[in-house]
């Protein structure tokens, strides 16, 4: 193959993605932007500038759903301790170290319907956690687990933390072995104990790795969370437990306002391009 | 004297991350024996071990809820979606990694862009365009929305795997004068196994559990899938938790068998995206 002959079979190779893409991705996505100003049933739109993107600012919806994808948001650092201290102790290669790494990234080649449901059906009222608080002497502590607002979210953020673990821990264990040991070794020498070792060298090498489990989470919590909230509590009481995406499901094919769909759909689109705009900003400077 | 208190660390080490494996496990454990009780019993003692094993459940799972069909649904929709996003992707990484062309970077850009782009903003109009085709509650809706979606994220991964193939090998091919079918299929493809193997893990697993595309484009019970079914159709019986709860054993048992084989390659494939 020469040059010329290369360019073109390289421009080729690219043709049959990007047609299809474009007409499945980017073509919607503007139409999305384009019916975001009117009212659309799916039928008939009318222009109604922007009198949706009001609409969401003034009737309390999104302030709501923010919230909620809020909460979700502030339970990202958690996992994020979690995965790392577990990863942390995985990397002290205790016997079965490669077995416990293995059983903790099972429950994330799950389905979201499968956690989901899975956790409804333990925490229902009769369920085997209400059995177990009963039979542990703590009755008192025995709710309605799925029909309250703060717990739902408990149930909600437990799911989310149990499918995301072994992810976690799978990345911060390959960030972990990519550290050579001669830095290792040398902090020893000039009598660095396990304590300093680890703020000083171990979490500033999986300052990357921490980084991209973090993206990662972030954009899952504003755009993953419909398959845990459709099956464990369909959003409700109300749209206590809506978050911005399961909102757009409900408004598009529920209730058929396709057109505050869309433009909620723009909003989310902002939200995940800015974390990815700050994303870039970061990893610019960690390059540095 | 230390490596008596070593041991010790070890030891403890050892118990918090077996507690830890237990909680993971547990619910799946419960998943399981759950799905071998009698309604009347998990109702009375939701703990126990089951006192006769029982396969009522997946009885009536297999002919009451054709659950023959819908395995065979989605293995149909996930074996189609999964040759249709490589021929489309393979060229496309092969590009991007090896050959030489104007613009190369900035298709990659853009390429590398769109992964970010959430599904739900262009779920809408695709659905109506669907429809109005005469495409939903058909196979090829699902089929073509799961393919062309994975387009980048596939792309991405398999880039970055290609770039390790060797160039020699890739200069001897072309000194050769191969045709570009025969490249492909003689050396391109063999030499990109194991990237094409993670890739393929990762999409088969991540439609298999898909529940959004399969719920907005198909509406007939015949055409469901297992995550789908399982959702809704199981859903109307949620009473019975015993025959939910083995539903969802079932439609966890294909994903856990890829996880068994092939964990090795998941875990490539994580550490990919971690380090870019």
């Amino acid at each position: 193959m020469g040059l010329k002959q290369e360019r073109w079979v390289g421009l080729f190779s690219l043709l049959p993605a990007f047609l299809l893409l474009a007409v499945f991705v980017g073509y919607p996505m503007f139409n999305t932007f384009f019916h975001s100003f009117t009212e659309w049933d799916g039928v008939t739109s009318t222009f109604v500038g922007w009198d949706n993107f009001k609409t969401i600012l003034s009737n309390g919806d999104l302030p709501l759903m923010l919230r909620n994808n809020l909460i979700f948001l502030l339970s990202v650092p958690g996992i994020l301790f979690i995965s790392l201290t577990v990863s942390v102790l995985l990397h002290e290669e205790v016997p079965g170290w490669r077995l416990f790494r293995s059983v903790y990234y099972l429950p994330a080649i799950l389905s979201s319907v499968v956690i989901g449901f899975l956790a409804k059906s333990m925490f229902t009222n009769k369920g085997i956690v209400n059995t177990l608080l009963e039979n542990a002497g703590l009755g008192a502590f025995t709710t309605d687990w799925l029909n309250t607002v703060p717990t739902e979210f408990m149930i909600l953020i437990l799911c989310f933390y149990w499918q995301t673990l072994g992810q976690g821990t799978l990345i911060f264990l390959s960030g972990l072995s990519s550290i050579s040991n001669e830095l290792f070794d040398a902090a020893k020498i000039d009598g660095a104990n396990w304590r300093q070792r680890l703020m000083y060298i171990v979490i500033p090498s999986l300052y990357p790795a921490i980084f991209y489990f973090t993206i990662v989470n972030v954009i899952y919590v504003f755009v993953g969370l419909f398959g845990l909230v459709y099956s464990i509590t369909g959003g409700g009481p109300g749209y206590e437990t809506t978050p911005i995406d399961y909102m757009i499901y409900i408004q598009a094919f529920r209730s058929g306002n396709m057109g505050y769909a869309s433009a909620l759909s723009v909003f989310l689109f902002f939200i995940v391009m800015f974390i990815t705009w700050i994303q870039l900003k970061i990893s610019k400077r960690l390059e540095q | 004297m230390k490596t008596a208190s070593r041991r010790m660390v070890r030891f403890l080490i050892f118990i918090v991350l077996a507690v830890i494996a237990f909680m993971a496990m547990y619910p799946l454990f419960y998943m399981a024996i759950s799905s071998m009780k009698p309604t009347i019993e998990y109702i009375k003692h939701p703990m126990g071990l089951p006192k006769t094993w029982y396969f009522d459940n997946f009885i009536a799972l297999i002919y009451r809820f054709s659950l023959v069909r819908l395995f065979g649904n989605t293995l149909v929709y996930v074996g189609l979606s999964l040759v249709a996003s490589l021929a489309l992707s393979i060229p496309a990484a092969y590009a991007f990694a090896k050959l030489k062309f104007k613009y190369r970077n900035g298709f990659y850009i853009i390429m590398i862009a769109t992964m970010t782009i959430p599904g739900i903003t262009f779920i809408i109009p695709n659905y109506l365009l669907m429809s109005k085709i005469g495409w939903t509650d058909h196979i090829i809706s699902v089929v073509t929305i799961w393919s062309v979606s994975a387009i980048p994220s596939t792309v991405f991964l398999l880039t970055s795997l290609m770039r390790a193939m060797p160039d020699e090998v890739l200069e001897a091919i072309k000194i050769d004068g191969a045709k570009y079918h025969q490249a492909m299929f003689k050396v391109i493809l063999p030499m990109s196994l194991p990237g094409v193997v993670t890739v393929s893990i990762f999409n088969a697993t991540n439609w298999w559990n898909d529940l959004l595309t399969p719920l907005i484009y198909l509406q007939s019970d015949g055409l469901k899938t297992v995550t789908v079914a399982v959702a809704t159709v199981l859903n109307r019986f949620s009473s019975d938790y015993p025959l939910l709860l083995s539903g969802l054993l079932l439609a966890s048992l294909p994903p856990i068998a890829i996880y068994i084989i092939f964990q090795s390659y998941i875990r490539k494939g994580l550490v990919i995206g971690a380090v870019k």
